[in-house]
């Protein structure tokens, strides 16, 4: 048998010497993760440098947050729903930034707000609520912190409401983001709260 | 020949691409949802590669690869996990050669796919051969005698059950490499980051090979050294130097809660190396080294055990690399850790990760016999330092 050419082009830095000449664009569809099954119903898992968006009934899950930074977005109305898990502060103007843009908090929130005005939701009516930027080590120079700072920074920018956050300290943190809009943080303890 | 690691991450999102096919035409014939956890590509010896495959029983399929690619290509499911795979799959144990040549052939023919589309050129493939294989027998013909392969190992987990397994795709060395050397590497030139480009990120493949033996024996050491300080006898479980996207290391650290310790390196390559045990592995290796059990298990005399040890381990571990590239490396004094695994490595990958987006991990894993314990120890060192470094091992 043959595989033959597909239209699923592949990303990366590769694809900028193909002849056709669209290849620059493809960066990842924003709707859909790297690691999840976008079709689950139950539950979908938004890893590293990653964004997920639902307009059913899913839970969208991210763990092993440190200081990495969970940014949930709900519009209450329409109840559609995004998570992001954003490592770095700023990736503007960076390379990485246009394949990978749920990297950073910057580009990250952005692609965000744009995949759930994609899926229905009106990005005036979004709420956020953020989770992490913990100061897990003396050696990183406070990259949570810094990561929460810009969360502060861009969700401002766009207008979008912060109602309830659980940042800092040194802790890491598992959050589940259920379709009552409430984002679920559990603790490295075991201790939980829904904010 | 050179290597261009930022061609190898552009191939490494390729194998990451076929395994996420691959999990999506699993998940449908099995109706359990499967994500792809962690991909990366080692870079073997085929000596060290049939070390790591001793004692380990495979079944799996192999196909032939002519036009796009030629060689062979093998996947393969540990024979520990295939029974949890077959009872999945419609026909169940019964079907057993069939249902397993059916899943691999339809997972390769994903892989490929992604392949194909990106060399622009059609890729025929053998029909499936079923295996059952011990050890290194599972390689393609030719991967052992050659001075190294790439293997791209991608692990995938079933996200309502309790199953994981791993697929192993092994291109003929050969073609493959200079596929990387003839294909991906001008193609990577322009996706380099401003910052750098590739001349200082291409390597000579011969010193990769060595890398990797060095990462063996810095394991060794680090081992030794454990075994000095608690009289334990430990060995060293696996090692491996591997290529992956920065951003899984936190999943391959894992959610259960670890405690250990992370240290910055200063010199060439600088970075970071973390040595994170599992709670109980961590609490019974402080128990040994102390003189009375600890009023609490992870209190502070045992942080100062784990500490002193971490030094310990971490001396070993990056003078057996001073030495071979004939650089300095010091390390920054150990940093206590305990946490969820994934969150007390996050930090070391986002500042690895504002240089770039792949990373070279050696994971090591360090078995302490008469008890319970078990050790990983992650070093994350920065890419174009290690690559010039390389550079200058293979020199004129």
């Amino acid at each position: 048998m043959t595989r033959s050419l597909s239209d699923d082009r592949p990303d990366g830095p590769a694809d900028r010497t193909e002849s056709d000449g669209d290849a620059v664009a493809d960066a990842e569809p924003a709707a859909v993760t790297g690691g999840a099954v976008p079709d689950d119903p139950g539950r979908i898992k938004v890893g590293v440098g990653e964004l997920a968006v639902t307009s059913d009934d899913a839970v969208l899950t991210t763990s092993g947050l440190g200081s990495c930074v969970a940014v949930a977005l709900v519009d209450q109305r329409t109840g559609v729903r995004g998570l992001l898990h954003a490592m770095l502060p700023a990736g503007e103007g960076r390379t990485t930034a246009v394949s990978r843009p749920a990297k950073y908090v910057d580009t990250g929130v952005d692609s965000l707000i744009g995949a759930l005005d994609d899926a229905g939701a009106d990005p005036r009516r979004l709420e956020a609520r953020v989770a992490g930027g913990a100061e897990m080590l003396d050696l990183t120079d406070a990259v949570g912190p810094r990561n929460v700072e810009r969360v502060g920074e861009v969700l401002d920018n766009a207008g979008v409401p912060v109602v309830a956050s659980d940042v800092g300290d040194a802790v890491g943190r598992t959050v589940r983001f259920g379709p009552d809009g409430r984002l679920v943080v559990r603790a490295a303890d075991g201790f939980e709260r829904a904010i | 020949m050179r290597v261009d690691v930022r061609a190898l991450g552009a191939c490494n999102r390729l194998a990451e691409r076929g395994a996420k096919q691959a999990a999506g035409a699993l998940s449908d014939l099995t109706g359990t949802d499967l994500a792809v956890e962690v991909t990366g590509a080692s870079v073997a010896s085929g000596e060290d590669l049939a070390e790591s495959f001793a004692g380990r029983e495979s079944i799996g399929v192999s196909v032939g690869l002519r036009g796009g690619l030629d060689g062979e290509a093998v996947l393969a499911f540990d024979a520990a996990n295939v029974d949890a795979l077959l009872s999945l799959l419609p026909g169940g144990q019964s079907m057993e050669r069939s249902a397993v040549t059916e899943v691999g052939n339809i997972a390769l023919g994903g892989f490929l796919d992604g392949w194909a589309n990106y060399l622009g050129k059609a890729i025929d493939m053998s029909p499936p051969r079923y295996f059952e294989a011990d050890g290194a027998a599972v390689l393609p013909d030719g991967a052992l005698a050659g001075d190294g392969v790439f293997l791209f190992e991608s692990r995938l987990d079933a996200t309502t059950t309790d199953l994981d397994f791993s697929i192993y795709m092994l291109p003929d060395s050969g073609p493959f490499r200079d596929l990387i050397v003839g294909k991906t590497a001008p193609a990577a030139t322009a996706g380099g980051e401003a910052d750098g480009g590739t001349a200082s990120t291409a390597v000579p493949y011969e010193s990769l090979s060595t890398f990797s033996s060095l990462a063996k024996k810095g394991s060794a050491n680090a081992a030794d050294n454990i075994a000095m300080m608690t009289g334990l006898e430990t060995t060293v479980d696996v090692s491996r130097l591997r290529f992956v996207p920065l951003a899984d290391v936190p999943a391959e650290v894992g959610t259960e809660p670890h405690a250990g310790t992370v240290f910055e390196l200063q010199g060439e390559p600088s970075g970071y190396l973390a040595i994170l045990f599992e709670e109980s592995s961590a609490a019974a290796v402080a128990d040994a080294m102390l003189p009375m059990e600890p009023d609490e298990p992870l209190g502070d005399m045992a942080q100062n055990a784990l500490c002193e040890l971490g030094n310990v381990m971490t001396s070993g571990f990056i003078d057996g690399w001073a030495n071979v590239l004939g650089t300095s490396i010091t390390h920054s004094p150990p940093e206590f850790v305990h946490d969820i695994g994934a969150s007390t490595i996050s930090p070391l990958v986002a500042k690895l990760s504002e240089r770039q987006d792949y990373g070279f991990v050696i994971d090591t894993a360090i078995q302490t016999e008469g008890i319970q314990a078990r050790c990983d120890v992650y070093a994350l060192p920065d890419e174009r330092e290690l690559a010039r470094a390389l550079d200058r091992l293979s020199g004129p």
